[in-house]
């Protein structure tokens, strides 16, 4: 088996046999010609010669053996052993490779969601997010077209910033319409994410602002899904919302947009049909509808930036006041934790994930390396006999530590295989909804490269603890000793201790992580978000983007009322423009009449639309006053009704009925207040929330039925009322409320099924390895344990001696873990609902499950120690 | 310790001088390893017995530092050998080696037959 073949050393030592052989033949000449026998020359001359393959192994190492030879040799040698123990290889190797696809795993997340925030930019690490006004773990865009333009044109550390506004709308031409996902973005757009055209252009700076010119640059999955990757593409017309845009360009495969984690179908500018100029002339309200991201200058801070951006932020909050009331701070995150899309979520889940799997490869080195260590003790005689006939202790803990590369290269490949298939189940965690998520692990170069750390780092902890240990083992000592062994000598047995230790240590902040995680994912499961969810239905209808006249909007959305209220098994039906739970929400400055915010203040409160019955199809009581009526129309006077938080906000210990809001510069009359309920999380701190009148401010159609029975019986119906309205309404997210809402639990069930396979995995390490070590002393000690019996121990002696060693072990692994844990719940603390991070039950509970296993573990030991005859157990030596 | 350790520790003990016979022996001319150890026997009046063990090793290692070169030649009874050649640098290293050599056999001289009462003094 040739593993490095190497030419040079290989020419160099068939020379070697030549210039010897020529040598031999000289010498044999010149005794044949002195008069002795061929034969007797030729023995002579081997013998002054001396010893062939040691003169060749010298002199190959006057040449530095090629060290590649020398490894190649070393990694034969480390498979040879391996192949011998084939239970232990294995093992170890199975371990492994579990805890490092667990760590490249996750690892994997973050590479495809964290590190490539934005897929084909280029050096997304120069680019930062911005948010304005209070910190906000899921803003709303922070700019309006003026403030971004100002910013961008006023800023001296940025080389680019870019502005887009994510939405979707449909691509109408075809039979049916089909849903896509859009974005309105400034000009410079692709200039300053660094992407360039696969085809065509795309927008001009003169696109921005210049009169409007309907064209729509494609991405490339739409161009090859949609239009069957037509080569001719770039220049011909396509239908979006009944709208004609010319297609100038199509993107890049791979190139989803600016938005981590969502994905854009297509871009258009800004305002590409020129009817928008409202939202392009003004500074506030519904004008502030812009995400935006910059390029840093290089060398320059994202701190640097975040000031020159409030200094010229504060100069347009100081020439428009007016339109900047609140809160008008800059601050600049960098896309790893942009709060838009979804990355704020993934720097707040994937890391502790990561942090745990790595407590796991930990465990499971201690492991590794307790069965290499007790493999080492019996082959310490191998080793002995190896080191006194001429192996060196560099060579021998060379060779140790290379076993242990050896089997974590083997279970790093067996990784990288489990890894191209597990980095794809983390769009399992997410539901379908109504967002385009793109969401998703990658197996690319920076994961290979993790897994080849991991594994080394691996191979490093398995292979270096025996290793040290074999460089300390004196081989006379060994080979004199050997025969009277006992218990593997003292210094054995104290590392044995601490890598036992060690492991239950590490076994348990697991455990108790995974247990208040799981008892969290209960906690949400269980709580009352405060509004039903067990009969409802929604459905989104595309009315606005499917190119009807407002007249027409409003006609189609009573007919929608009327004809689905009609359906049979239907309760109510309603409208609204948001779900709760969801991922997302709307948020708007609200002021009372006649309230002077002090500067920077921010009154920002969530709003939604909501048509009659919304309450009523929810359960949520109306507290005071009443629930929204048809007559709330476009005609009547704005109204609003407030949920407690924001009654309280505003007018705190006073009636709300009849007081104003100003929202928008426009006044709403507070008709009612309704009981609290889940805006986004369980787990939230309640928001203020202002529901204004759908058939007034509604802009989205999701209709919202209350049915008898199980809302996706209902499903079928109601779609096909809807189409009954007219067959070109397009239809999507025709879903039960239950199904959305679970979206805002999908991190807790990530987090608790990684932390609870993480933690079972912990467990069944934890007790084998302390089972393994009893079992291997116990047996080491049969000898000793037989003289005892033999001398009067009673069994129940014997059995507390092998328990007794068990609970120490247990014991101080328990107080340590105890320890451990404490630090590493507090990192979980802001994951956790309904359950303090120290709850004492979760411990007591986890302390003892640990205890109780690890004890059975050393019983059946202690058991077999016991039950033996002590008349066999002295003679077995 | 083993007898490559031996042969090693062999080595080092003679290195510098086995060199310089090495190379001293090369002056006359290109000549194959059996060729070195029989000329060294025979101008040492059978007193240097140069192992194989050693000389291959040195021989190589001559090669490696550039000192001397080697090709492969028919020597005059027909038999192919590898003769080594001494370079100009091993030439100039042969000086020093000879120089160094000079100076420890004078010294050690002085020391072995240095008068006593001088010592006394």
């Amino acid at each position: 088996m040739k593993w490095f073949p190497s030419f040079g050393s290989q020419r160099r030592s068939r020379e070697l046999q030549d210039e010897i052989d020529a040598h031999l033949q000289m010498a044999i000449a010149d005794r044949v010609a002195r008069g002795e026998t061929e034969e007797t020359a030729r023995q002579a001359a081997m013998r002054e010669f001396g010893n062939i393959p040691l003169v060749q192994d010298v002199t190959g190492d006057m040449w530095g053996r090629a060290w590649l030879e020398q490894l190649g040799r070393d990694v034969r040698y480390a498979f040879r052993q391996l192949r011998k123990s084939p239970g232990f290889a294995i093992t170890a190797t199975a371990m492994l490779a579990v805890a490092i696809c667990a760590n490249s795993t996750v690892f994997s997340w973050i590479d495809g969601t964290m590190l490539r925030p934005i897929p084909g930019a280029r050096d997304a690490g120069d680019l930062v997010s911005l948010q304005r006004g209070e910190r906000n773990f899921s803003p709303v865009p922070p700019l309006s077209y003026l403030d971004y333009r100002d910013l961008r044109e006023q800023n001296h550390t940025l080389t680019g910033m870019l502005a887009y506004h994510h939405d979707w709308i449909t691509l109408t031409g075809g039979a049916q319409p089909e849903r896509v996902f859009i974005a309105n973005v400034s000009a410079n757009y692709f200039n300053v994410l660094g992407i360039k055209p696969m085809k065509g252009r795309f927008f001009l700076p003169e696109e921005e602002t210049g009169p409007a010119i309907p064209n729509v640059v494609l991405s490339y999955s739409l161009w090859k899904t949609r239009y069957a990757g037509d080569p001719a593409i770039v220049g011909k017309s396509i239908e979006v919302s009944r709208h004609p845009l010319t297609v100038i360009g199509v993107a890049p495969e791979g190139v989803v947009g600016a938005m981590p984690g969502l994905r854009d179908d297509l871009w258009v500018t800004l305002d590409p049909l020129g009817n928008d100029a409202w939202r392009m002339t003004h500074r506030d309200g519904g004008a502030v509808w812009l995400n935006v991201i910059g390029r840093l200058r290089p060398g320059v801070s994202r701190g640097q930036a975040t000031q020159d951006l409030d200094t010229v932020m504060r100069n347009i909050v100081a020439a428009y006041p007016n339109q900047h009331l609140g809160d008008n701070r800059i601050t600049l995150d960098p896309m790893w934790r942009s709060p838009f899309g979804a990355n704020g979520y993934m720097a707040a889940t994937l890391p502790i994930l990561l942090a745990f799997a790595a407590v796991v490869l930990l465990l499971t080195c201690a492991n590794v390396a307790t069965l290499t260590l007790v493999r080492f003790v019996s082959r310490r005689r191998e080793l002995a006999i190896r080191q006194s006939l001429g192996a060196n202790r560099i060579q021998l803990v060379r060779q140790m530590v290379l076993e242990g590369v050896v089997l974590s290269i083997v279970a790093g490949a067996v990784a990288l295989a489990l890894t191209t298939w597990t980095s794809k189940t983390f769009a399992w965690f997410f539901r379908a909804s109504s967002s385009p998520g793109t969401l998703n692990g990658s197996m690319d170069l920076n994961v290979v490269i993790g897994i080849a750390l991991f594994s080394l780092l691996a191979g490093m902890l398995c292979g270096a603890l025996p290793a040290w240990r074999s460089a300390h083992a004196p081989a006379v000592e060994v080979l004199k000793a050997e025969s009277a062994s006992i218990s593997g000598g003292s210094r054995n047995r104290k590392l044995l201790s601490g890598l036992v230790v060690a492991q239950i240590a590490l076994s348990l902040p697991l455990l108790l992580c995974s247990g208040l995680l799981l008892r969290t994912l209960r906690n949400l499961a269980g709580a009352n978000p405060g509004f039903e969810q067990d009969h409802i239905l929604t459905a989104t209808v595309g009315l606005n983007i499917a190119g009807y006249s407002n007249n027409e909007v409003q006609l189609i959305r009573h007919k929608i009322l009327d004809r689905v209220s009609a359906l049979p098994g239907v309760k109510v039906a309603s409208f609204t423009d948001w779900i709760p739970m969801t991922l997302g929400h709307k948020a708007e400055d609200a002021y009372p009449e006649g309230y002077v915010p002090h500067p920077h203040e921010s009154l920002q409160v969530y709003h939604a639309e909501v048509a009659a019955r919304y309450f009523e199809s929810l359960h949520i009581p109306i507290l005071e006053g009443r629930e929204f009526t048809p007559d709330d129309d476009e005609k009547a006077p704005r109204v609003l009704i407030l949920d407690q938080t924001a009654a309280r906000r505003y007018w705190p210990g006073q009636d709300p009925l009849g007081k104003t809001l100003r929202i928008w510069g426009r006044l709403f009359t507070v008709v009612g207040v309704a009981r609290n309920s889940t805006h986004m999380f369980v787990n939230e701190s309640p928001q203020p929330m202002v529901y204004m009148s759908f058939f007034q401010e509604g802009y989205e159609n999701i209709v919202q039925v209350e049915t008898e029975g199980n809302p996706v019986d209902m499903a079928p119906a109601v779609e096909n009322a809807l189409h009954q309205i007219d067959a070109r309404l397009p239809v999507f997210d025709v879903r039960p409320m239950r199904e959305s809402t679970q979206l805002a639990s999908s991190f807790a069930v990530m987090e608790s099924t990684l932390a609870g396979m993480f933690a079972l995995i912990g467990l069944v390490l934890a007790v084998t390895g302390i089972y393994g070590v009893v079992a291997y002393r116990t047996q080491l000690r049969t000898h000793e344990i037989g003289l005892r019996v033999a001398l009067g121990a009673s069994r129940r002696d014997v059995l507390r001696l092998v328990l007794l060693q068990g609970v120490w072990l247990t014991g101080v692994g328990l107080a340590l873990g105890l320890a451990f844990a404490l630090g590493l719940t507090r990192v979980i603390a802001r994951l956790l609902y309904g359950i303090g991070a120290n709850d004492p039950v979760t411990m007591v509970c986890v302390v003892t499950v640990l205890g109780a296993m690890s004890l059975v573990a050393c019983y059946f030991p202690a058991r077999r120690a016991m039950l033996r005859n002590p008349v066999t157990a002295i003679r077995e030596l | 310790m083993n007898e490559k350790d031996h042969y090693k520790n062999r080595i080092e003990l003679l290195q510098g001088t086995l060199d310089m016979l090495i190379l001293q022996t090369l002056q006359w001319g290109p000549q194959h390893g059996y060729g070195i150890v029989q000329a060294l026997r025979l101008r040492s009046g059978d007193v240097l017995q140069v192992e194989t063990g050693s000389l291959y090793p040195a021989l190589h290692r001559l090669e490696r530092q550039g000192w001397v070169q080697s090709e492969w030649k028919q020597s005059e009874s027909k038999q192919k050998a590898r003769y080594y050649r001494i370079t100009a640098k091993g030439k100039k290293q042969l000086a020093s080696d000879l120089g160094r050599w000079e100076r420890i056999v004078e010294a050690i001289g002085s020391v072995m037959y240095v008068k006593p009462e001088e010592s006394a003094s």
